[in-house]
This record gives structure tokens, C-alpha cells and sequence, in this order.
């Protein structure tokens, strides 16, 4: 039988967006599957981008509206993958869409569902400092740009009455009767794109998060960076939405710790960090930005450049040292730690806090690692084939990786990767077409 | 009259956090020609695209101005988004009110807002004037040039032939390898470096869709993607074309000859990384002066990186974790030696890289000190490493019998030349710049020409290898077109009014402009030509324009603005 010239590509962050539109631009098909409703990934919550502070919504949404419209992408997102069997050259991908109680058919995206719903949640996309409804979309530039509701936290599921935004929807597109879906799809090479998680922070007791409201981590204060954000792009502190004067930034928070959490470095911490020293400084001229740190890990072009600016432009105080105990005073948060250059003890009263924690693969990765048979590595990242050589194959033919899935990586890297995922299911097709045949020796004169 | 739309966008907060929108709304709509205005919260989503399109229907437009950000974003989008709706899309322009406006005007929203608006309007009679254009198609080269053929070249040019397309690699040195040929082992497994990249050498050698000229420099390069011509000098002369172009320069050391500071050039027994891998190859660690066994072996991390008095600001990314390398290769074959690492900060970012150090340390007793070296200097046959141990506060004396310095990676030499001569921008160190340090890595900002591996930036090896399968595939899917498109918005010459004086010939900077070759005029080479407008202004007979920026177009342009 004829090899599938056909790709799956699970994830549509910018790693499963850029290998996708890789792929489809070399005129094959890709069916590309993403769990959440709409496609970008952790990138679409951030706010500028390191080191040219670039807005990220911004040069993100150029790729969404062209993978969101391209003739040779087929997007199933709020889906799954149930299962995949055969080989490379033919695999059955079975995959199982959520209900969105919606018919994205006839659905317009015009909004007014979610005006109209009554009931507000606090929006993961948001980190749970602004609301969404209980039907929503992901984000004002969702693609695709239609709402699913959510089930837990509709007033009809959970009493059976409501039905305002079936009341309200213009073209009768809400179907509460609606059911999971299943869509079966062959393809002929697979690429991995499920990225990461941030390491679950009420488990690390010793930075105060969970329990005082004004520890944050680093995505939370995107949000708040972010002109879509909660504070519609001001620096406000979660408690009492005053304007913090003292914030501190505290690196390696469930990083390099092997004794307690990971023993690994999750590499991007560090820019971000800058990053957010800097933006803060930008929008709170007066405040004072503190960065606790192990070492600082900015090797990248013009990345060096970029901490030291944060530090000798926006006076930035980067203090070395770990810090020992964090805990609320008088509407302050204590911050202790040791300063490991001057041997001293530290201490801020600080009006925000905020961490940077520990990358861990996505919640899901293992199952994906499970339906193929691959191995993760003892924290459950993807593995590549060979380290030095093979970094985007894995272990079977015909199954690519790329992004954060193999650990963390910053966005640069993973585009340059996914598209090195990509070349490898592009060298794979041009095999096997007939139209492309190996050319006798090249000789040029 | 033209019927025309306006689309003001909000960006979120971008655009209406400084500009009214409203009141740009119900100005514009009172401009002639706009038979339709309206504002939303993100053009570019999809419901503003659909917004668009049934404004289009609706009102039968056929000219469509979109108010939001730089053309370089959304231009395309909304383009596509009006020929859907069945508007020619070179008459859908677009006003940048966000990067000209909002983002700048900040402090003055009232300014701002009427700024906006005669922005608006300009663009408004530039479509009046636009013509509808179709974009042309040339044809397209299926034969890539890598420049390069150490590890990212051989990758790249593999990828691209096993394909099914031919490649010539082009590699100045008399063996492919590159600066891998230099390595001894790989972290993190101590794999042997040489072993790995033979058998890469032999599949680039022997693959048929693969030329390899060695001993050989690209001299010239001319025309366009898709359609280049290379010139290549090497032990013969060759011209051939190519449509894409990888380049794979690599990297070298900065010559520690430059690095006095600490004893480089000056004491035989301070060596730099790639010389102590050359020890590391052949098993032979000895002291360059006397043959003897270093017993003591100092490491200085950042000799001449992130130095920006000195040397260089940027940090050269492979250095520490070639040095934890480097001590342990060292500690395997010296078991009683001490090996010392001066570094400021550990940046083992990778998968298991910060494990690896962490053994450095533990397993082999390497000992790392945070701080500079203040001094190196010779003394009774050693060579003392004084430094500072800036977590202790106190100061190192080292008696050393072997200095290594990881210096600073700098651009191959020549990179500079060679980007000229592909008209490829470098930063100010002589790396090659890429079209966008987010989101396009591995192109360059000029049209079919890719970069690979460490010519763009220091980079390691798996890095290397990834990025150069990311610059394959975007070769590959420029082979995968059936045929090159060119923008229509080109220049075009009069041939009632052309004297034929030829000094639009001079004034092109893209070889665009020839004259004919019997009829006194000029013409355009239209595949070539970037509508840059040189021309228009050399021309003093009016007889050069650019299509769409005609010289009535850009008069009623400025009307609104005076």
C-alpha cells in the first residue's frame, strides 16, 4: 500500500503550529489536534517577549489566523488522541472531541452567549485573576473563535435551568443534547508538540503560595503584564489591587533542587525573569524590582545584552542567594533570604512576590508517550532518539518531537525545532512520492 | 468612485487605550468614497474578518482599508480575508494607527486620535488610486547551496537531498567536519566526536544528490530566490544556479593571542578549549612547554565573553558545558590530578546538563570557583592563576601546571565578507541576523537565503542539528512551490517618456534596471526589482513609478496631511 502522505502534529502551541504550517506549506495535509478550544498554547498568555519586548499577541497571531485558515490544515482542537495504531507510512489516528454543547457549524462567534451568561468563573487562561463565563472562549482572539460551555460550572447542567444563551443565540447553535464526538483520520508520520506544564505550586510550601495572595507565579504576572490581561496591562497586586512598589522575583523555584523537587535547570526562567523586572519598571517607574537567583543562565543572542540592562538601565537588584522563608506582615510580604556574595542576610518587605517555577511535561504527555510505546525520561519528558544527532526523532520511525515536550525550551528554540521536526516528516513524503526521485549524481559546471 | 470600507481596530488596549476610536469612526465616515466605517475590538480575529467580509457584500466595496498595526503583521490576513469576499487584495491596504500612533503617542490621546485620522484618510485616496494587480509567478530552481560543511551544513544538505533535491556543499577547508572534527568526545556521554561524524561525512559523501567542492569559496552571488547565481572558486572555477541558499559558517575562537590578560599568547602552558581537545583526541595530555603531566589544570570560563570593557558582551552559550567536559575527560586520565574551574555564572541549561555538572562536582572533584581571575602569571616553571573566590570573599592562588582558556566564540573568519557578497544583514560581532529572533530562527531577512547552526549564534551541538533540519524545511518548502510568486507592486517604465539616459540603471541597487538592448530605454528586470522606488527618483522625465505608489497617487496622498 502507498505511505499516507499526511501528518499528525499533537499540540498547537507554537511548536505544533510552526511544524503544522511547515508541513502544509509544502503542500501536504496535517490534521493538528489540541486539547484546549482554541490553538496558540502558553504563548498566547504571555505579554512581551524577551529580548526585543516584542508584544506577544502580536507576531502570535499572524500564525493562529493562518493556521486557523489554511486549506491543509484540518484543526480538531477541545480534542484528543483516543488512540493511534499501525506504522509509519499508514497510522489510525482515533480522536475523541469534547462536547462544546455548541455547533461550531452554525456557530458565528458572535459573542453574545457569553455577554448574556450569568454565571462567572474564574478564567484558567486568566490564572484565575479575571473572569470568564461558564460558555467561553478561550481568549478575545480565540482561533477558532467559538465557545464551548463548561459543564461544571453551568447553572442549566448543574440545575437544569437557565438556558439563557440558548435564549439568546441568534442562530440556535447551542445544543445542550450534544455529545462527544469520535473522527478517525490515517496519517503517514506523527509529530509531538504537547509542551509543559509549570510545576504545581501548593506542593512547595516554602514561598507562601496558596496561602498569601500576593505570591504569584511568573505566568500570572504575564497575565497582569498583558494588555488583554485581568488589570487590562497595569501592575496590580492580586490582595488589594494596589500598585506594587516592591516586587520581588524569585528564581529556581522547584528548579535544580534534586534533594526536593527537579534536579534540572528549566532554562527560560531567567530571561522571563529579566523580562518582568524590566516591563515592571517600565509601567511602575518609582518601584524597585528585586531578582533572587542561583546563576544567570542567559546564554542566547542578546540575552546577556538584555540582563544587563535590566540591571544598569531599570536598576534591577539581582541578589544571589536563596531564599529561606517567606511570610505576611502587616499587608507586606517578608521575603528572607542570604545574599551568597556579601555572606548577609536579606530581607524585603515586599508588595508583590512572584515565582518562577519549575517547567514539568504536560499533564496528558505520558498518555500520548503511552499510545505509541515511547519512553519518557524520569521527570516524563519525551526522549529524543540520540542526544547529539537525532534531538527531534524518537525511538520509532516515523514519530518527531518538537517544543517543550522533550524539556524546556524558549520560543526561538522551539520554532527552529518544530521546523527540524518538520523537515523530517517533509524528507519522509518526498521519499515516498513518485514524483520526486532521486536525481542521478549533481554535477555542476 | 471607488466604494470604499474602513476598518478600525482596537487591538484590546493597543490602539484604543490612546486613540477614540468612535471618533475616528464618525470622521472617516464622512470622508468621500467611504461608503462604510466601523470599529472592533480584534480585526484580525475572526469575527472581525467576518465582519469585513459581509461589509464587503453588504455594501459592495471594492476597496478596503483596515486601521490596526504595521502591515508587516496583518497585511497579508486581511488581504486574504478581502479576496475571499472578492476584493482584489492590492486594494486592501492598510493604516498602521498602532506602531505610528498609539504606541508612540501614549501621553496625547487627543493628538493621537486626530493624527489617526488623517493617517486614515491618506490611505483612503491611496486606494482610490490603486489598481487591482495579480501577483506573477517566475520560475524556481530546485537546487540548494550550503555554505559550510561542518556539522550544520551536513545536516542541512543532507535533509534537503534525501529529499530528492541536489545540493552543493560548499566547504573552504580541504575536509568536511567543521569544528566537530576538532572535538574529542561529546557531552553528555562522553561519546567519541569523531566516530559520530565519519559516518555523517560518509553519508554527505557518498549520497548521489549530494556535490561536495572542498577548498572551495562562494565569490559571487547574484539574482534572486529561486532564481540565484553562485560563483564558486576553488581548484576550478564553477557558475551554477540554485534557488535557496543555507549558510553554515560556523563559529571560531577568538585568537588568545588577544586575551594578554590571562597569559594568552604569551606562556606556552595557557592553551585554549580547542587545543586541549586536540590534547583530549590524541590521549596525550601534556604541558606544551616541558612534556610533563599537568597535575594541576585550571579552566578560566568567559575569557573574553561577557566582557564588554574588554572583549565581548555576549556570552559564548557552549562554554560551560564543555569545560564540566573538558575536567572530567581530564579526571578520567588523571585520576590524582585537580582541576579547577573559574567561571561567574554555571549555565547548564539543557536536558541533563545542570547532572552533568552537578557529577563534575561530586563524582570528580572538580572544583568550581565563582569569580574572575584577577591575574595569570609565570613563575618557576608553573603558571600562577590568582583570582578572587567571590562567595568566600577571599582570594584563590592557584599553582597551575595547565592553563585552559575557553575564549569567546566568535563568527568564522570571512563571515562579514560573505554576507556582503549574499546581501545578508549580520549584527555588529559579524553573526549572521535572522528575519526574526522569535518566530523565523532560521531565515535570514533576504528571501531564500537560511542560516544554519553557529554562524547565526553560538550554539551547541544538538541545538545546531535541530536548527539545521528547521533551515532544511523551510528549503523544502520553498522546492515544494510549483513556482516562484512576486509581489506586483514593482516598478514599470514609460516608454513614450523614457530617454533612455540610463541613470535609473545607476540608481538600482538590485540590478533590476537594464537598458534595452537595441531601443533606447530603459527596462525593468521585473523579478528582480523590490519596488523600492530608486528609480522613480532618478528618472527625470517622470518616466519611472511604482505601481500602486504612482506620483498622482502619493500628491493626493499627502492631501489630507496638509
Amino acid at each position: 500500500m502507498c505511505p499516507v502522505k499526511r501528518a499528525l502534529v499533537i499540540g498547537a502551541g507554537i511548536a505544533g503550529m510552526q511544524a503544522a504550517l511547515d508541513i502544509a506549506n509544502s503542500g501536504y495535509e496535517v490534521v493538528l489536534v489540541d486539547k484546549m478550544p482554541s490553538i496558540g498554547g502558553r504563548m498566547a498568555q504571555l505579554s512581551e517577549t524577551f529580548p526585543t519586548l516584542d508584544c506577544a499577541q502580536c507576531i502570535l497571531t499572524p500564525r493562529t489566523v493562518e493556521v486557523g485558515h489554511h486549506d491543509n490544515i484540518r484543526l480538531y482542537t477541545y480534542s484528543e488522541v483516543e488512540s493511534i495504531t499501525g506504522e509509519v507510512g499508514d497510522f489510525t489516528v482515533r480522536i475523541r472531541r469534547h462536547p462544546a454543547y455548541v455547533n461550531w457549524d452554525i456557530c458565528t462567534g458572535c459573542g453574545v452567549c457569553q455577554e448574556k451568561c450569568p454565571k462567572r468563573v474564574p478564567a484558567e487562561f486568566e490564572r484565575f485573576m479575571g473572569p470568564r463565563k461558564a460558555i467561553y472562549t478561550v481568549s478575545p482572539q480565540a482561533v477558532p473563535n467559538k465557545p464551548v460551555i463548561d459543564r461544571d460550572n453551568c447553572i442549566y447542567f448543574q440545575r437544569g435551568k437557565c438556558r439563557v444563551c440558548e435564549r439568546y443565540c441568534p442562530v440556535g447553535a447551542i445544543d445542550f443534547e450534544q455529545q462527544e464526538s469520535f473522527h478517525e483520520e490515517r496519517v503517514g508520520a506523527i509529530i509531538l508538540a504537547t509542551g509543559y506544564d509549570l510545576y504545581p505550586l501548593a506542593k512547595i510550601g516554602e514561598y507562601g503560595y496558596g496561602r498569601i495572595p500576593d505570591v504569584i507565579d511568573g505566568l500570572a504576572f504575564e497575565r497582569l503584564l498583558s494588555a488583554s490581561g485581568p488589570t487590562a496591562h497595569l501592575a496590580r497586586r492580586p490582595s488589594d489591587g494596589k500598585e506594587p512598589k516592591e516586587v520581588v522575583f524569585i528564581q529556581c523555584v522547584g528548579s535544580r533542587d534534586p534533594e526536593h523537587y527537579m534536579s534540572y535547570c528549566s532554562k527560560i526562567c531567567c530571561m522571563y525573569t529579566a523580562k518582568h523586572a524590566m516591563l515592571y519598571k517600565h509601567k511602575v517607574h518609582d518601584g524597585q524590582a528585586y531578582v533572587f537567583y542561583i546563576d544567570i543562565r542567559s546564554a542566547g543572542k542578546r540575552y546577556e545584552e538584555f540582563v544587563q540592562r535590566a540591571m544598569e538601565e531599570e536598576r534591577v537588584l539581582y541578589v544571589r542567594g536563596k531564599v529561606s522563608r517567606v511570610f505576611r506582615e502587616n499587608g507586606k510580604v517578608m521575603v528572607w533570604g542570604t545574599d551568597t556574595l556579601s555572606g548577609r542576610n536579606v530581607e524585603v518587605a515586599a508588595d508583590l512576590v512572584v515565582l518562577a517555577p519549575a517547567m514539568v511535561p504536560k499533564a496528558g504527555a505520558g498518555a500520548v508517550a503511552e499510545l505509541l510505546g515511547l519512553p519518557t525520561d524520569e521527570h516524563g519528558w519525551f526522549t529524543a532518539a540520540e542526544a547529539n544527532f537525532q534531538p527531534v526523532e524518537t525511538g520509532r520511525a516515523g514519530v518527531f518531537l518538537a517544543g517543550a515536550a522533550v524539556g524546556p525550551m524558549d520560543i526561538p528554540e522551539t520554532v527552529a525545532q518544530a521546523s527540524g521536526a518538520a523537515a523530517k516528516v517533509l524528507s519522509l513524503f518526498a521519499r515516498w512520492s513518485s514524483e520526486v526521485t532521486v536525481t542521478s549524481q549533481v554535477t555542476v559546471t | 468612485m471607488r466604494k470604499i470600507g474602513v476598518f478600525v481596530c482596537h487591538c484590546g488596549l493597543n490602539i484604543a487605550g490612546t486613540v477614540d476610536v468612535k471618533r475616528v469612526v464618525e470622521a472617516v465616515k464622512e470622508y468621500p468614497g467611504v461608503v462604510f466605517a466601523t470599529d472592533y475590538k480584534y480585526m484580525c480575529s475572526d469575527p472581525g474578518q467576518a465582519l469585513i467580509q459581509k461589509a464587503i457584500a453588504d455594501h459592495e466595496l471594492d476597496g478596503v482599508v483596515v486601521a490596526a498595526c504595521s502591515p508587516a503583521m496583518h497585511e497579508v490576513t486581511f488581504r486574504k480575508t478581502a479576496r475571499a469576499a472578492g476584493v482584489n487584495p492590492y486594494l486592501t491596504e492598510i493604516a498602521n494607527i498602532r506602531e505610528q500612533i498609539s504606541w508612540v503617542h501614549e501621553a496625547e490621546p487627543d493628538a493621537a486620535t486626530v493624527k489617526a485620522i488623517e493617517i486614515i484618510e491618506t490611505i483612503i485616496e491611496k486606494v482610490r488610486y490603486d489598481e487591482p494587480l495579480e501577483p506573477f509567478s517566475l520560475p524556481l530552481v530546485k537546487r540548494a547551496l550550503v555554505i559550510g560543511g561542518g556539522i550544520a551544513g551536513m545536516t542541512a544538505a543532507l535533509h534537503i537531498a534525501d529529499a530528492g533535491y541536489p545540493v552543493v556543499l560548499v566547504e573552504r577547508e580541504a575536509q568536511l567536519g567543521g569544528k566537530m572534527g576538532q572535538l574529542s568526545s561529546l557531552y553528555l556521554n562522553f561519546d567519541t566526536a569523531p566516530d559520530l561524524l565519519q559516518s555523517r561525512i560518509e553519508a554527505v559523501t557518498r549520497h548521489p544528490n549530494i556535490q561536495v567542492l572542498t577548498e572551495a569559496e562562494v565569490t559571487e552571488l547574484g539574482g534572486y530566490v529561486g532564481n540565484f547565481t553562485a560563483k564558486v572558486n576553488g581548484s576550478e572555477p564553477f557558475t551554477f544556479d540554485v534557488g535557496a541558499i543555507v549558510v553554515a559558517t560556523g563559529f571560531d575562537l577568538l585568537p588568545q593571542s588577544e586575551l594578554g590578560e590571562y597569559g594568552g599568547g604569551r606562556y606556552p602552558d595557557v592553551i585554549d578549549s580547542l587545543q586541549f581537545e586536540h590534547m583530549l583526541a590524541q590521549d596525550e595530555i601534556r604541558r606544551p612547554s616541558d612534556g610533563t603531566l599537568p597535575k594541576e589544570v585550571v579552566w578560566v570560563q568567559c575569557a573574553g565573553s561577557r566582557d564588554p570593557e574588554l572583549h565581548k558582551p555576549y556570552c559564548s552559550k557552549i562554554c560551560c558545558m564543555y569545560v564540566a567536559k573538558q575536567a572530567m575527560a581530564y579526571k578520567q586520565r588523571v585520576p590524582d590530578g585537580q582541576a579547577y574551574v573559574f567561571y561567574i555564572d554555571i549555565r547548564s541549561q539543557g536536558k541533563g546538563y545542570e547532572e552533568f555538572v552537578q557529577r563534575a562536582m561530586t563524582e570528580y572533584d572538580v572544583l568550581y570557583l565563582r569569580g574572575k581571575v584577577a591575574r595569570v602569571f609565570a613563575e618557576d616553571g608553573r603558571v600562577v592563576v590568582w583570582g578572587v573566590d567571590t562567595l568566600s570573599g577571599k582570594a584563590v592562588e592557584v599553582q597551575a601546571d595547565l592553563v585552559v582558556l575557553a575564549t569567546a566564540a566568535v563568527p568564522s573568519a570571512g563571515a562579514r565578507d560573505l554576507a556582503q557578497r549574499l546581501r545578508v544583514s549580520t549584527d555588529e560581532y559579524g553573526f549572521f541576523s535572522e528575519a526574526h529572533p522569535k518566530l523565523r530562527p532560521v531565515e535570514s531577512l533576504t528571501a531564500g537565503i537560511f542560516l544554519a547552526g553557529a554562524a547565526q549564534f553560538p550554539k551547541d551541538i544538538p541545538e545546531t542539528v535541530a536548527q539545521a533540519s528547521g533551515a532544511a524545511a523551510k528549503v523544502l518548502g520553498l522546492f515544494a512551490q510549483r513556482e516562484m510568486v512576486q509581489e506586483p507592486t514593482i516598478a514599470f517604465v514609460d516608454e513614450e517618456l523614457c530617454a533612455g539616459c540610463g541613470l535609473c540603471v545607476a540608481a538600482c541597487p538590485y540590478e533590476a534596471r537594464v537598458m534595452h538592448p537595441w531601443k533606447p530605454i530603459a527596462v525593468v528586470q521585473t523579478a528582480l526589482c523590490q519596488g523600492c522606488g530608486a528609480c522613480v527618483v532618478a528618472c527625470p522625465n517622470k518616466a519611472s513609478s511604482l505601481h500602486n505608489l504612482a506620483t498622482e497617487q502619493l500628491l493626493a496622498m499627502m492631501e489630507p496631511v496638509l
